[in-house]
This record gives structure tokens, C-alpha cells and sequence, in this order.
């Protein structure tokens, strides 16, 4: 009976240590998320849980926050010109050392990785410091945190464009050159449709690393106007809020959506991978 | 412009076009990077963020001089390294069940409940945390409930378990997504010539699957470190202070004291062994697709 | 003035693209844009409201809900009377941006922050106007009591007493004093702050003054803290709040408006205090190398909120006791016994943070090795 269905007969390949395990991750990925949704459905008047009976009131002053809303606004924006950035900026790294031959290459690779393996926050106080000392009049503006975000998002571009290419070969761009094909519609019709699942991985990494960016924003930060994490946790030094909470589900929200896009546009399951080498 | 583009050939024009890149991180990267290294070249000094040009390593010998720094860099390079292992221990199963699932809808669905989860704020996961883990959180309450532990709370945060409990949770999506595409572009052919060989489900586990998703494995594992050995607000939220790491010394040098110089010369410390950690990488991944081909 | 902050920035912008000055860039701000402000020293501001002519001025303060009454309460209408722009800045921490710009080129104008980072950055140079200048030019400041100025930089505007949080319903029997937290029934049950919160200051030199000879019985605060492990360290007021309420903590350090604030929320917590009175304050700067019109702005914002009509409104909002005199005390704190009168201020003790900063360095790393146990 299960042979007759194919994608039946894979999934029960699935041994059961790995299915135990595997829930496990989900459990203690999710258990937290619920927690926050609860929390943030809460009738209540303070942070409590279990919650006290469920309601959208805390949704609602969520929506009413001159705090939260607009800081939420502004993350989404954020992240959307990140990604936009840091997808076209990496992709051409990544295109460019798959093409180009020449020593410390390797070297190269292991140094566009580099902003991830530094915290966050020394990024920040050197841009920030870079910022001051050139005049390029970036400090405490919106360009200025962009380029933070961009910094440690690109990476992953890099590393998922780099994923698709590999075993890519070159050689069929030059066949379609040399029939007389040029470079852009070479790129177009051979190149393209081979990283594409990369770019998109990439897209999305850099779109959920901005949004939630807490540790670079910090210090690049325009006054006015704050990415949520940093308005989240100026505000939750003070007190802990269920608004905070119902922000928190609203981010949540977001992934979904864009993801279910995402879902829309490629097969989801294609399109996740990384290679840093 | 055509012939121009013909004569400098592929790699001259995709280094045209990677220009604006490269260009962007010399500009941002490597120049507010260098400014911090000759930082912490100069002599400690309280409130002063310019460059001296002194040349002396001051900064250095206090770091290696005392148990408080370096220990501390084993702590965060340890820190990572096992926050890498238990990700790879969770998520490869996670992944792979993810790439074998083969309904579409089945897929997005624990596609989407794996990236949420990535999305959850560590101001608020904090308080998620705190009601999951603390001394009278709902696991505590139910050991206690279940008559498995006494009134003693088991400590669940506020130190290195609720730590690794948080990286494990934020870096947890990175590794399953470094390693779906790779499990899903395994040829299934090979795992049935494997199983009508006569080989068990576990040995075509671990005979075929495992060593063709290395590649992937070790991307996972090398952005699963970075993103743990960097880490600060973690530690800082969740460690209850007892796990000072890297991030936290260079945080509490600049931030709270002001020596910029000091900081500096512990971030030099913690891109030299990111650097190290990422030739390795390079290394493994070499040997690993080169024992593919 | 913005023409005089514009010409560095072009200057910068085309040295950096010739690539031939990098090393000027990297050598920082203070050497390359060394902007002569010292005209600007002797701005007076007649204490009247002006037009600025849609300047901005940026000011460092609180964020979330505090930044939301602060817009409602006093920004919003200073915007309009002065025909300004407030730039507010609330991502703390603001200490390594001072630092990064330096005195001469201060990142903000006017601050509203904890007196330890203000006296640690006049240490450091000379980034703000001293309270002798300050009083000259702030119209309200006779109507203030002494101690709002008694801090040697900046002006104290509402404050609030340090006390320790218990839980009234979970400690049995009533802790009595100070001491009371080294209980051996509270291990694990206590906490503190992490090194960089001013509450932990003040609790390390009130410990060293209890158990030691002084509050600079180094030795002495070393002990205590020592002694206090097993404890829960929390990192901003928020957290320790949330601790206390869901009871992980029973007795925790806090300053007394937070305390208030749990009270009347319903949550079974009372304030401990003892006789010594170390108090917490919100004190705020202005930057002495602001050009002259961001200056003047930023004296007659520091003025609004010393005004007591502004002052009943913190109090009532975030229980923070007020320093003018003239400002009356809401009912939520004088059902807690606060006064505002003379007798009120005796004994207040305005911590040492001179020494305490002097000794920084060893204590921030002696405390990181007893927290981590």
C-alpha cells in the first residue's frame, strides 16, 4: 500500500531516533514562540503566565503604540532595503569568486565571512567610530545603519549564491557565448536559473537576520527611530509589557507571510544551502 | 563598451560587476577593521577612541596575563563548539526529515515553524524562557509535580545551560537550512541502490546520507560557531552573568569603561581565532568534496 | 553654525576618496576636525523662549514608555514653543559615543541620565557644563533643593531612594534591615545587577560601608558579594521586576519607585530601606561644546523639567520623588510616606562615584570572577 505512494514510502525511510530527535528540535524551537503568542493574547493587565483568559487587547495597543508600531514600520523597511542591498551586492561577490583565478583566493572566501564571526556590537562601535572620524556623515543615520545591516547579512549570500554554483560549470556559459549569445542574456538564461534558489535563500536570510538585528543596530541607531529590537529592549529595561509581546507576535507574523511568498515563488525545499568554501 | 567587455574576458568583467561589492566592504569592513586593530596596538587609556599610532602591545600582554581574558576565549571558542555539536545533533534530523517530506504543504509548514522561530526577539524570548526554564517555571513545577525532583529547582538559566539553550534555539534554524538543500540534492538513487543492496536503513544512513551531506554539515557547523562565539546579547540575557564571554569583556572594556584600547585588542583576539576556526573550515570542506568527486 | 559642521564633512569625503589620507581618517575626530568651539563657552540663556529656526538638537534619555511621556509631557510642546526639532536618542548605552566623538564634538546636546556615566565622562574631559554655570542659566534652579546640584556636573531633577524588593507573601519572617539579604534562606533568591548598572554601585558601596569600614572598604564590598552567591544577576530594572513577580526572586536590589510601581500594580512586594539613604538620580547634562544655539536650546529644555508642574507629572507616572520644592507629591506617593519637605532630604547620601570609578577597573573585574563563581 505505501508503495504505491511514492512520497509516503520516503518519509517512512525516516528512522525513528532521527523522528524522536527531530521533534525534539521543533519542541524546544517552538516552546518558547507559544509562550510569547500567549503571553501576547493575554486579557490580563500585565505580562502573566499562564495568561489570564485571551484577547486582542494587547494587539490592539499594539497598533496603538507610538512605540512599537512605528519601530516595527521602520524594521520592515529596514530589512527590505538590507536584503534588496545585500542580495545584489552579494551575488556578485559570490559570482566573482566563482569565476576569477588567483592566489589567497580561499583567503578571500574566509574574509567575506569574517562579519559574522565578529560580534555584532564591535562592528557597530567601529562603524560608528569610522563613522565619526571620516565625515562621511554617516553617524546615527539610516544609510549608516544599512550599511551595518548589509555588512553582516551579505555573507549569507554570499554563502548560499556560492552553495548554488557549485558544480555549476562554467563552460556552459562559455558554449552559449561562443554560439553568440551575449554576456547579459548568457547570464539571463544559464547562469540565472542555477543560483536563483541560492539568491532567494539569501534573500531570506538577509531579510530575518536584518529584521531581528539586535547586536549592530545598537550603536547605529538613528535617533527617532528604532529598529524593533533595539525599541524592544529599551523599552523592556523599564518594564516588561504584553504589548511587547504582541509585537513579538507580529514578527512572528511576518516570517510566515513572507515565507509563504517565498513558497509561492520557489520550492521552499530548494532553496535552502550555504558553502563558505 | 561590448569590445571593452570582450577583452577583459569572464573574470574581468564579473570582477566589474563585483566591484561595487568589494569596493563596499574595503570602504566599511576593512578600513573601520584596520582602525581598530592599530587601536588596540596603542597604550590603554581611559575615554580616548583616536589612533595613536604607538605601536606596543600593552593591551596584548593584559589579555594573556590575565586568567579573567584568556580564559575567556577558551570559554566562548568551547561555548561555540558545543553549541555547534548539539544544533548538528538536532538539526540534521529535523533536516532530514524536512527533506524527505515530500507533500509540498507538509514542507512550507515546517519550513515556516523552523524560520519562526528564528524571528522571536531575545528581549521577549527572555521572558519565554524565564516562564519555560526559571526556579518555579513549568518544566521545574512539573519535575516537582512528577515527584522527581525535591523543593531544589533544577537551574535551567541563568548559567551555561540556559546559554546553550538559547544559541541552540537561535542557531538551530541556520543549521537545518544549511543542510535541507544539501540532504534533498542527494541523489535518492544511491540511497535505494543502497537499500536493494541489502543495507540496513541506518547503514544507508550513515554510509551514504551523512558522508554526501558534508558539505552542507559543515557550512552549518562553521555558522553555527560564528554565530555563538559572537553572540553577546545571549550571554548577556541568559547567562546570569556567569558566563562572561569574548563579547561581554569587549562590551564592558568599551561600553562601561571606556578603554577602546583594551576592547580593541580583544576583538583582534577573537578575529584571529574566527580566522583560524575558518581555514580549518576550509580545509574540512576541501577534503570532504574532494573525497565526493 | 551648520555651515561651520558641514565643511569637515566634504573636507573628509574627498580625503577619503583620494585614499591618500586614510591615515588621517583612521587617526580620529579629535586630531582631524578640531573645531575651535571655545566662542561657545560663554553662551548665556536669558530664560526666555525664542526661535531657533528649526535647528535640532539631540538629546541621549530613556526609551519605550519613558520616551512616549517625555514626547507627551515636555518634547512636543518645547518643539513648537522654540520652533526646534528634538533628535532623540534612546539606545543606550550613550557613555562610548561621547567617548567616540570627544568632548569638542559631543554626540549629544543635552543628556538625562544616571550620575555614575556623567561623572565617569568628566573624568575622562571636560564634555559638560559644571552646576555653577548651570544654575546661572536655569530660571527655575532657586526653586530647587541643594542636592540637585550637588553633584558637581549636571542637575538632579528627580531622584528616587535605593531599597531592596521583597516578597511579602513568599518571606516569612519580615526581613529587617540591610543585611537581611545574606540570608542563608535567600540564596538563590537574591539578586543584584551586572556591573554596569548604577544600582549595582550603589549596592556594592553600601555593602562595603555595612560590612566594612566605609564605603570605600574595598575589601569589605568584595566580601559581601562574595558572600551573597549563590545570586541571580539581572541586567536593567525591567528584568529584576519580572523576576519578583513570578517569584524567582524574593528579595532583590531596586530603588524604591519601581517597588511603588509593583505595589499598586497588585504584586505582593514591599520596599526595605535603612537609614543610610543612597539615592539613585536622573540627572541631566548639557554638552559644554554644543555650538551656541543648540546650547541655549538645550538650558531651556533642562529648565522645563524643573518646573514643577512637569515634576508632578514624573511623580505621579514614574514615582519619582521631585527636586523643586514647589512641586506637590501625587497620592500614590504620599500614601508611601514620601514628603516633600526639607526634613525629607535628611540623610539622603549621594554614593561616592568619584571613588567608586577610580576603582572601577578592579572592581568590574574582581565582581565578573565571583559572579561566575
Amino acid at each position: 500500500m505505501a508503495r504505491s505512494n511514492k512520497s509516503m514510502r520516503r518519509e517512512a525511510a525516516v528512522p525513528f531516533i532521527l523522528k524522536f530527535l527531530a521533534t525534539l528540535a521543533l519542541i524546544m524551537l517552538l516552546a518558547p514562540v507559544v509562550v510569547v503568542i500567549l503571553a501576547g493574547l493575554n486579557a490580563g493587565d500585565h505580562l502573566t503566565f499562564p495568561p489570564k483568559g485571551l484577547s486582542l487587547r494587547w494587539v490592539i495597543a499594539f497598533f496603538q503604540s507610538d512605540a512599537f508600531l512605528p519601530a516595527y514600520l521602520f524594521s520592515l523597511v529596514l530589512a527590505v532595503i538590507t536584503m534588496i542591498l545585500s542580495t545584489i551586492l552579494g551575488t556578485t561577490i559570490a559570482l566573482f569568486l566563482a569565476r576569477a583565478e588567483f592566489r589567497g583566493k580561499q583567503m578571500m572566501r574566509a574574509f567575506f565571512m569574517a562579519p559574522l564571526m565578529l560580534p555584532g556590537i564591535v562592528l557597530g562601535l567601529a562603524l560608528y567610530l569610522f563613522y565619526l572620524s571620516s565625515g562621511l556623515g554617516l553617524v546615527r543615520t539610516m544609510p549608516g545603519l544599512v550599511i551595518g545591516h548589509v555588512l553582516v547579512t551579505c555573507p549569507y549570500v554570499v554563502g548560499t549564491v556560492n552553495a548554488a554554483l557549485v558544480g555549476f560549470d562554467i563552460s556552459l556559459e562559455e558554449a552559449a557565448r561562443s554560439l553568440g549569445a551575449k554576456p547579459f542574456k548568457t547570464f539571463r538564461s544559464i547562469t540565472l536559473p542555477v543560483i536563483s534558489p541560492g539568491i532567494v535563500a539569501g534573500s531570506v536570510f538577509s531579510f530575518i537576520v536584518s529584521f531581528g538585528q539586535f547586536d549592530v543596530s545598537l550603536f547605529l541607531t538613528p535617533p527617532d527611530s528604532n529598529p524593533l529590537p533595539i525599541a524592544l529592549y529599551s523599552s523592556l529595561r523599564y518594564t516588561f509589557e504584553p504589548t511587547a509581546a504582541a509585537a513579538g507576535i507580529f514578527a512572528i507574523f511576518l516570517v510566515v507571510v513572507s515565507m509563504l511568498i517565498t513558497a509561492k515563488l520557489t520550492n521552499l525545499r530548494k532553496l535552502a544551502n550555504v558553502n563558505f568554501s | 563598451m561590448s569590445a571593452f567587455l570582450q577583452t577583459i574576458g569572464k573574470p574581468g568583467r564579473s570582477a566589474l560587476l563585483a566591484a561595487p561589492g568589494l569596493l563596499f566592504f574595503f570602504i566599511f569592513f576593512v578600513v573601520p577593521l584596520v582602525s581598530l586593530f592599530l587601536l588596540s596596538l596603542d597604550k590603554p587609556s581611559i575615554g580616548n577612541a583616536s589612533v595613536q599610532w604607538m605601536f606596543e602591545t600593552r593591551n596584548f600582554e593584559r589579555f594573556f596575563g590575565r586568567a579573567l581574558y584568556y580564559e575567556a576565549a577558551f570559554r566562548s571558542a568551547g561555548l561555540a563548539a558545543l553549541v555547534s555539536a548539539i544544533t548538528l545533533l538536532l538539526g540534521y534530523p529535523l533536516a532530514f526529515l524536512i527533506a524527505k517530506t515530500t507533500d509540498p504543504r507538509r514542507n512550507t509548514t515546517l519550513m515556516i515553524l523552523v524560520l519562526c522561530a528564528m524571528q522571536l526577539d531575545m528581549v521577549i524570548r527572555l521572558f519565554g524562557l524565564m516562564v519555560l526554564m526559571g526556579d518555579v517555571g513549568v518544566i521545574n513545577e512539573f519535575l516537582r509535580w512528577a515527584g522527581l525532583i525535591g523543593e531544589q529547582p533544577l537551574a535551567l538559566m541563568y548559567n551555561f545551560t540556559g546559554v546553550v539553550v538559547g544559541l541552540v534555539q537561535f542557531s538551530l534554524p541556520f543549521m537545518v537550512l544549511s543542510l535541507v538543500g544539501v540532504i534533498q540534492g542527494i541523489n535518492p538513487s544511491l540511497e535505494e541502490a543502497a537499500r536493494s543492496l541489502g543495507a540496513r536503513r541506518w547503514q544507508t544512513f550513515w554510509k551514504i546520507t551523512v558522508p554526501m551531506s558534508m558539505p552542507g554539515i559543515l557550512a552549518g557547523l562553521l555558522l553555527v560557531f560564528a554565530i555563538s562565539f559572537s553572540s553577546y546579547v545571549v550571554p548577556t540575557l541568559l547567562g546570569g552573568w556567569k558566563v562572561v564571554v569574548l563579547p561581554i569583556h569587549i562590551f564592558q572594556q568599551v561600553a562601561e569603561l571606556g578603554k577602546w584600547q583594551f576592547g580593541a585588542a580583544i576583538a583582534v583576539v577573537m578575529f584571529v581565532i574566527s580566522f583560524v576556526v575558518m581555514l580549518i573550515y576550509q580545509r574540512a570542506a576541501a577534503r570532504a568534496s574532494g573525497g565526493r568527486i | 553654525m551648520t555651515k561651520e559642521r558641514n565643511k569637515p564633512v566634504g573636507l573628509g569625503r574627498r580625503s577619503l576618496l583620494k585614499g591618500g589620507a586614510a591615515a588621517a581618517v583612521l587617526a580620529g575626530p579629535v586630531s582631524l576636525f578640531n573645531i575651535n568651539h571655545v566662542w561657545s563657552k560663554d553662551v548665556m540663556w536669558d530664560g526666555q523662549p525664542f526661535d531657533a529656526g528649526g535647528a535640532t538638537i539631540r538629546i541621549n534619555e530613556w526609551g519605550g514608555f519613558w520616551q512616549e511621556f517625555m514626547q507627551k509631557t515636555a518634547i512636543d510642546e518645547f518643539e513648537k514653543t522654540y520652533n526646534c526639532k528634538v533628535a532623540y536618542d534612546s539606545s543606550f548605552p550613550w557613555f562610548p559615543k561621547y567617548v567616540a566623538g570627544g568632548p569638542k564634538s559631543p554626540a549629544f546636546h543635552m543628556g538625562n541620565w544616571n550620575l555614575n556615566e556623567i561623572i565617569k565622562l568628566g573624568k575622562v574631559g571636560d564634555f559638560f557644563l559644571s552646576t555653577d554655570e548651570l544654575k546661572e542659566n536655569l530660571p527655575n534652579a532657586p526653586d530647587c533643593w541643594d542636592f540637585a546640584f550637588g553633584s558637581g556636573l549636571g542637575v538632579t531633577w528627580g531622584f528616587g531612594q535605593y531599597a531592596h524588593v521583597w516578597r511579602t507573601d513568599l518571606v516569612d519572617p519580615a526581613p529587617v534591615g540591610f543585611k537581611s539579604f545574606w540570608e542563608e534562606r535567600f540564596d538563590n533568591k537574591r539578586a543584584t545587577y551586572i556591573t554596569s548598572n548604577g544600582l549595582f554601585m550603589t549596592f556594592f558601596m553600601t555593602a562595603a560601608a555595612e560590612f566594612g569600614s566605609g564605603p570605600d572598604d574595598l575589601k569589605a564590598g568584595f566580601e559581601a558579594m562574595r558572600a551573597a552567591m549563590p545570586m541571580k544577576i539581572s541586567d536593567f530594572t525591567g528584568n529584576m521586576q519580572t523576576l519578583v513577580e513570578r517569584g524567582e526572586v524574593q528579595m532583590g536590589v531596586q530603588w524604591e519607585g519601581e517597588i511603588f510601581l509593583q505595589m499598586d500594580k497588585g504584586i505582593s512586594v514591599a520596599p526595605l530601606t535603612w537609614e543610610k539613604k543612597p539615592i539613585l538620580t536622573q540627572t541631566h547634562t548639557v554638552s559644554r561644546y554644543s555650538d551656541p544655539m543648540e546650547k541655549k536650546l538645550a538650558l531651556a529644555l533642562v529648565n522645563t523639567k524643573l518646573d514643577p508642574v512637569f515634576q508632578n507629572k514624573a511623580a505621579e507616572t514614574f514615582y519619582l520623588r521631585p527636586s523643586n520644592k514647589n512641586a506637590k507629591l501625587p497620592e500614590r506617593l504620599t500614601s508611601k510616606g514620601v514628603t516633600n519637605t526639607a526634613d525629607a532630604l535628611d540623610g539622603l547620601w549621594i554614593p561616592d562615584w568619584n571613588w567608586y570609578l577610580d576603582n572601577e577597573d578592579e572592581i568590574v573585574e574582581t565582581v565578573n570572577e565571583i559572579f561566575a563563581g
